[in-house]
């Protein structure tokens, strides 16, 4: 050897030296970059007499500074963070919609019943009427703007949905495309490491779990499989699985993801499964928080409309006509839905709301195990609440019957109070219609002798109202003690009842009390309350139903079931930020490790910079020096 | 440690962009006034805060139903008074009609003024609210309650006033456990009342030919009176010094001497009547419980007594028991008018102290929503300049350390 040939092999490390440097400079900011470095070796050395003389150096390779654990640091920490930012965004649309001060429930709420009181206070008052009805128009238009915005941002969810499985499919393609240019390379120099590719599909990877949790196996061939869920595998070597995003079976607005394999075949997979990243994100928001929260607020406006409807009908209008319906819940039972795969015979589900109070705010899910046996589940908690055995049963407030035998495993989701708010509708126009009067009066005859007085009555609250209830009734007292109760209705007429004041008296579906010492002969009259328009005591009552509590089994008035879906919401959004804060520290942590190893830094590269020119520079005036040795050489001629 | 250029970067842009955040945050904050931007911010005080609003509107409409039920009340008051201002011309009238010396002409004239007092009355029970609803009908607001004619009420002695309303009584949601009432129905405050002494009344035969006129009675044990089986008694002169009282089956139960202005006991009922004047053998005299007799049915009786006028001795005694009945009644009438206000004064005073309940409830639903959703100005503030002063060291430190490069040097 020589010492041209030496020195040669210190310029070419030094220049493969500069160019790795240049490589790490021009770099710096690209996404997933890991520096690379030269490793440097000494060349054999050739045994002379003197000993072994080193003949200079060579690049055994370029390898990139990476660190397995590191990188899977990263990954999960992003994708927690992914998912909790787009559950955040979500869920942040619905915070701010239910407590707005203007936008939320709680104003229109409150409107509507001061206009109920208004009204109760002036009940023949035409104006006030119309106010009443004008306030229960923005109450049912208020129901239905806030539904209607849960509706477009589940929509908004279907369709990201559909875009994050589009855009998870073009990852797949490409760590499968990178894959195989990996192999390729890899059997072009088994041992020299395709750094900027691995560090590519690392980048891909990376991007990957920002949309899923996904994690990879190394395989030996160099490629890796990619797997999400319990799993299921979404690259596996050079082929790429792709996702689908279609309507569920049970639900068409209901967009899930399907995973196909690449000989065509495709399974639903469970939202369970689909967890971290974006598309995870808007999995859980859409079942944890979207789907109790409209399904809350259908069931107060289920529950309001029932109630108020309930009572209505216990009153008399302006026309002395009986209260009809106020709200028009004629479209507001449960959504039943049958599967798309249920096979004839396909069976008739009907279920009815028994009792409004019981109601929660799940969905359910039936199934028929066939021999008219079936199966209840509730989705919020996966309770069975009928294990295999025959309808009908009435559970959670509703009376659950099927009819038509359908076939085993066909299914059935039932959604009880989904639409309550979008379909609830006033069912009245007519200020007059209001029924704001009782349909009853009572009176003591002038001539009475004792002291007894009659309270006002009241219509017993069972619908429907007993076909008798306008007859008049005469109680004539036949003693201090005794009375007779004539007129038209069951159990009428009827002798010789003992008195005792204060008493309830029911017939023909009214109570009223007898109070003091009537005397022998004295006589009280119920009767219908013909032009009673300025009677307002079924208007007090329907302005009482604010405060009563008839949801949550009788623990809840309307406006604190609301409130509950303001903290549940609330305190979840919360929770969300928090966990976002913190896997963003995490992340921020995790990447800052990562970085601490790969990271190019450029004072860094500056001073190899300097250090392989100086070796380039070096290694260049010792050709310098050896051609002036071979010209010394060349002169002892001369 | 080993630091890359991308950290400085990475981290220097998070930082800055967290101050940010936390800067933008408080801004919202202190242009709001709220503490509580989005329910996540305090989903309880949130949730909270719904519901003392609720509270607090609520208290609202109580207060909007506490005018409605005061302006209800002031009105029927206002027509009550004016009431009580013509009951004490009514007994005025009416004692000046029993003074012995009138003439005809007097008499007549007395009955010229109250006709016109009459149809003032008819005026006062049907007098309607400014929507036009009447205040002492009832339920039945539109109804007109009260119709008749003094010579309609004198055309047949049981003719009684129509009244064409109803018993109810319309109430208003006061506060959160009351119910107050805002009405008296017409029969209660003008109908409704027992005429006589209050236990029973008395009468004189139309066919009496003596001069006897018999006073109201007196009961002085009601305990006796209520417990006394048969009340329809009268009074029988076998002659003009001797009377029997007989029962309802005129089975004689106590016989007398008569002596004019000597009270006449009612055996066993704790009462007693007074007759006076000379009574004609065969005259009778009645004691019937009380019943209702409304203030215009007394009104009109009075006027018929007055224009009815005969001057012989009969019917000047005739005359004279209608005055005293008259009188009675008034006193009576014009009792129930003052129990009446003294209710509406009651309810008055009870929406007065509702209203200060009311007020300090709102104070403190008020406080409550403070403390819950406003801000802290003070703290706020302090916040937003010192995380303003954050983010200017972030930026600055930043802009130093980015631009330190070895290839400065270069």
């Amino acid at each position: 050897m020589s010492i041209f040939s030496v020195a040669l092999t210190g310029l070419n490390a030094a220049q493969v030296g500069i160019l790795t440097t240049n490589h790490n400079i021009a770099n710096t900011s690209t996404e997933g970059y890991n520096r690379q470095q030269i490793i440097q070796s000494t060349n054999t050395p050739m045994f002379t007499g003197a000993g072994y003389i080193g003949q200079g150096t060579n690049v055994l390779t370029v390898r990139r500074i990476y660190d397995q654990q590191l990188n899977e640091q990263v990954l999960a920490a992003s994708t927690g963070a992914a998912e909790m930012d787009s559950y955040l965004a979500q869920i942040g649309q619905i915070d701010n919609l239910l407590a707005d001060p203007s936008a939320g429930l709680t104003p229109a709420l409150s409107s509507f019943f001061s206009a109920v009181q208004e009204m109760a206070a002036n009940p023949a008052s035409i104006p006030a009427r119309q106010g009443m009805l004008s306030a229960s128009q923005a109450l049912v238009a208020r129901f239905q703007s806030i539904d209607q915005r849960m509706t477009e941002i589940r929509s908004g969810v279907n369709a990201m949905v559909t875009s994050e499985v589009t855009a998870i499919n073009s990852y797949a393609q490409q760590i499968a495309e990178i894959n195989e240019r990996i192999i390729l390379a890899q059997a072009a120099g088994p041992n020299q490491p395709p750094n900027d590719l691995l560090d590519q599909r690392d980048q891909l990877v990376a991007e990957l779990n920002t949309k899923i949790r996904a994690t990879t196996i190394t395989q030996s061939d160099g490629t890796y499989s990619v797997f999400i869920g319990n799993g299921q595998p979404l690259v596996i070597g050079t082929l790429p699985y792709s996702m689908k995003a279609v309507a569920a079976p049970d639900d068409p607005e209901r967009i899930v993801v399907a995973l196909t394999s690449p000989n065509g075949s495709s399974v639903y997979m469970p939202e369970s499964m689909l967890t971290g990243g974006s598309l995870g994100g808007l999995i859980a928001f859409r079942s944890q928080s979207l789907d109790d929260a409209q399904n809350a607020l259908g069931r107060i406006a289920l529950t309001l409309a029932q109630n108020f409807n309930d009572q209505h009908q216990l009153g008399q209008d302006l026309d002395g006509d009986l209260g009809g319906n106020y709200f028009d819940t004629s479209l507001m039972g449960a959504t039943i839905r049958s599967n798309a795969n249920n096979v004839a015979p396909a069976g008739t589900v009907t279920v009815a709301i028994s009792d409004y109070g019981a109601l929660t705010t799940s969905d359910y899910r039936l199934t028929s195990n066939g021999g008219g046996n079936y199966t209840l589940v509730r989705l919020s908690d996966n309770a069975v609440l009928v294990n295999n055995a025959a309808l009908p049963a009435t559970i959670d407030g509703m009376a659950i019957s099927v009819a038509g035998g359908p076939a085993a495993n066909n299914s059935y989701l039932i959604q009880p109070t989904r639409g309550g708010a979008t379909n609830l509708a006033l069912a009245i126009g007519n200020p007059r219609d209001i029924a704001v009067a009782a349909p009853i009066r009572t009176s003591a005859a002038l001539a009475n002798t004792g002291t007894g007085g009659i309270s006002a009555g009241t219509v017993n609250p069972s619908l429907p109202l007993d076909a008798n209830l306008r007859q008049t009734v005469t109680i004539t007292f036949t003693s201090a003690t005794t009375y007779d109760v004539t007129g038209t209705g069951t159990g009428l007429p009827a002798t010789g009842l003992t008195y005792t004041p204060g008493d309830d008296i029911t017939y023909n579906g009214w109570t009223i009390q007898i109070n003091g010492a009537p005397a022998a002969n004295d006589v009280f009259t119920i009767e219908r309350n013909s032009a009673g328009v300025a009677d307002n005591r079924n208007g007090v009552l329907l302005g009482a139903l604010q405060t009563k509590s008839t949801m949550e089994g009788g623990t809840a008035n309307y406006l604190s079931a609301y409130s509950t879906i303001v903290a549940q919401i609330g305190n979840k959004a919360r929770e969300v930020e928090i966990t976002g804060q913190a896997q963003q520290s995490l992340l921020e942590q995790a990447q800052s490790t990562r970085d601490q190893l790969s990271g190019v830094n450029l004072d860094e590269e500056a001073a190899n910079l300097l250090r392989y020119q100086q070796a380039y520079q070096a290694a260049a005036k010792v050709i310098s020096i050896a051609t002036t040795l071979f010209d010394e050489i060349l002169a002892l001629g001369r | 440690m080993r630091i890359s250029t991308s950290m400085i970067f990475d981290t220097g842009v998070a930082n800055i962009n967290k101050q940010w955040s936390q800067l933008l945050h408080l801004q919202q904050q202190v242009a709001s006034g709220r503490r509580i931007l989005t329910p996540s911010d305090d989903p309880v005080a949130a949730a909270r805060a719904l519901e003392v609003t609720q509270s607090s509107d609520i208290l609202t409409q109580y207060a909007t139903n506490q005018q409605n039920a005061t302006s209800a009340l002031g009105l029927a008051e206002t027509q009550l008074t004016s009431l009580n201002d013509m009951f004490a011309r009514l007994k005025e009238l009416t004692v000046q009609a029993g003074n012995a010396t009138l003439s005809a002409s007097d008499r007549q004239s007395i009955a010229f003024e109250l006709r016109a007092r009459f149809d003032e009355l008819l005026g006062l029970a049907n007098a309607a609210d400014g929507q036009g609803q009447y205040l002492f009908s009832g339920f039945m607001g539109s109804t007109k309650p009260f119709a008749g004619t003094v010579d309609q009420l004198n055309a047949v002695a049981s003719q009684e006033i129509t009244y064409d309303g109803d018993d109810g009584q319309r109430r208003l949601q006061v506060s959160a456990t009351r119910m107050l009432e805002v009405s008296d129905a017409g029969t209660d405050v003008f109908m409704r009342i027992k005429n006589g002494n209050g236990y029973f009344a008395t009468n004189y035969a139309g066919t009496n030919n003596g001069s006897g006129i018999i006073d109201i009675g007196n009961v002085t044990d009601p305990a006796a009176w209520n417990a006394l089986a048969d009340k329809n008694l009268s009074i029988n002169f076998t002659s003009a010094t001797t009377y029997d009282i007989v029962d309802s089956t005129s089975t004689v139960i106590a016989s007398g001497t008569y002596q004019s202005g000597v009270p006449i006991a009612i055996p066993a009922g704790g009462a007693s009547v007074i007759i006076t004047g000379a009574p004609a053998s065969g005259d009778t005299f009645t004691i019937e419980p009380s019943s209702s007799q409304s203030v215009f049915k007394t009104l009109a009786n009075l006027i018929g007594a007055l224009e009815s006028g005969g001057s012989s001795a009969v019917e000047s005694a005739q005359y004279s028991s209608e005055i005293g009945f008259a009188l009675a009644n008034f006193d009576r009438a014009n009792d129930n008018i003052l129990r009446v206000r003294s209710m509406i004064g009651s309810r008055m005073n009870e929406l007065e102290s509702l209203d200060s309940v009311n007020q300090d409830l709102q104070l403190q639903y008020q406080q409550t929503l403070s403390n819950l959703q406003d801000l802290d100005y003070a703290k706020a503030i302090s916040d937003l300049t010192r995380k303003q002063t954050d983010l200017q060291a972030a930026q600055q430190s930043f802009m130093k350390i980015s631009q330190l490069s070895l290839f400065n040097y270069f």
